[in-house]
């Protein structure tokens, strides 16, 4: 099957709560500049 | 012609696990950024050579160098955990992409792509059924075909299988079906939108709405523009969002016929199925709204949402393998590649009607 499945239906908080808690520490990071611009 | 071919080992720590991802995070990074790489320096090289050359995105880049690695080469198993982390930086992604939105916009192109969403998914659902039935399919593997190519690719099929009891061979294939076909769509779609003079905005939503998989409706979009990829996020995040009413409606009808378990808390399950990144991507958007972030931390977090879609596009790549293409049956794939033709020609015709009355 395939790995999105292994990763989706392993136990404990979803992929998407992880993802999304990451950004949002990205965001409150950039937000109160405690890391530099990020370039692209 | 994709299938996932890299299965992820189980560590047995927390630390061993992360441990896993670094050779295949780095692996990502380093397709990624070759890709972007690859485009710079033909745009810089034709700059100075004052040589006309078109400007071919480091997303299309970064997917034929993972599509030749894993064809030729293949992955090695020590890159598969950090490989399959990228529907992780894809959703990451998203939400921070939703700086680049005020909530006012993303209100009325989401409510647009709704009200598309709503009709496309009324015909496309009717249309695969009848196209199972035709091809003499499990009825089981049509739904699981008709739910992927009409709402969310691979994540409706795995929301929906223990839903509806269907066989792991079943979801395979199904799984199998649209992953090749999402592949398809990223060469094919960005030709036809050029061929027909599509805006930025229409393309963006017709990609949104007729790309399966949410990795390659991304990459669809971007493919086409900056903008068209914006909009192909937001038309494909409405979609996504759906996605439990559709397994629940599924799940009652495969249950009310005695094959599939009967759902007792249905608030639970459509809170479950729903997934979580649209409301990390509506909050960064009200934030952005109510300039909570300065203007170039504002364009921190698009640039961030940039290198987060760069490890994404290199995983899209990486995970396909064109000689799983051939394992699965002919049957389920016809259906799912007819299916896909009707569903792009109908959202077609609705972004076509939409930009005409609506004005997108």
């Amino acid at each position: 099957m395939s790995n999105t499945e292994s990763a989706v239906s392993r136990p404990g908080p979803s992929l998407d709560l992880y993802a999304v808690a990451l950004a949002l520490l990205a965001a409150l990071l950039v937000r109160f500049n405690l890391i530099p611009p990020i370039k692209w | 012609m994709a299938t996932a071919a890299i299965r992820t080992p189980i560590a047995a720590s927390f630390g061993q696990r992360t441990i896993a991802l670094i050779p295949g995070l780095l692996l990502l990074a380093a397709v990624g950024y070759a890709g972007k790489f690859i485009e710079l320096s033909i745009n810089a090289y034709a700059k100075a050579h004052h040589t006309p050359f078109p400007d071919i995105e480091f997303v299309l880049w970064a997917i034929v160098i993972g599509l030749i690695l894993s064809n030729t080469i293949g992955i090695p198993r020590i890159f598969a955990p950090g490989v399959a982390t990228y529907e992780f930086w894809l959703k990451a992604g998203i939400v921070l992409l939703g700086s680049r939105f005020l909530l006012g916009d993303v209100l009325h192109l989401g409510g647009i792509s709704l009200l598309l969403v709503a009709i496309a998914l009324l015909l496309s659902l009717t249309f695969m059924h009848l196209l199972g039935r035709a091809f003499k399919l499990k009825p089981k593997l049509t739904s699981l075909l008709a739910i992927g190519s009409s709402i969310c690719g691979v994540s409706a099929i795995i929301a929906a299988k223990p839903s509806i009891d269907a066989d792991d061979e079943d979801a395979s294939y199904a799984i199998a079906a649209i992953l090749a076909l999402g592949a398809i769509s990223l060469f094919t779609f960005p030709l036809i939108g050029h061929a027909l003079h599509l805006s930025d905005k229409a393309y963006g939503l017709w990609a949104g709405l007729a790309v399966d998989n949410t990795a390659e409706a991304t990459a669809a979009g971007a493919l086409y523009s900056d903008a068209a990829g914006k909009v192909a996020v937001l038309a494909k995040t409405t979609r996504n969002a759906l996605i439990g009413f559709i397994v629940l409606a599924y799940a009652i009808y495969w249950s009310s016929r005695g094959q599939a378990q009967v759902i007792g808390n249905k608030a639970a399950f459509l809170w479950k199925k729903f997934p979580k990144f649209v409301l990390g991507f509506l909050l960064i958007s009200l934030l952005a709204t109510v300039g909570f972030f300065a203007k170039p931390q504002l364009a921190s977090l698009a640039n961030l949402s940039r290198w987060a879609f760069l490890l994404t596009f290199a995983g899209v790549g990486l995970r396909t393998n064109l000689r799983e293409l051939g394992r699965q049956g002919w049957r389920p794939f016809a259906v799912g590649a007819i299916g896909e033709a009707f569903i792009a020609l109908l959202t077609l015709g609705l972004v076509f009607g939409a930009d005409h009355y609506l004005k997108l």
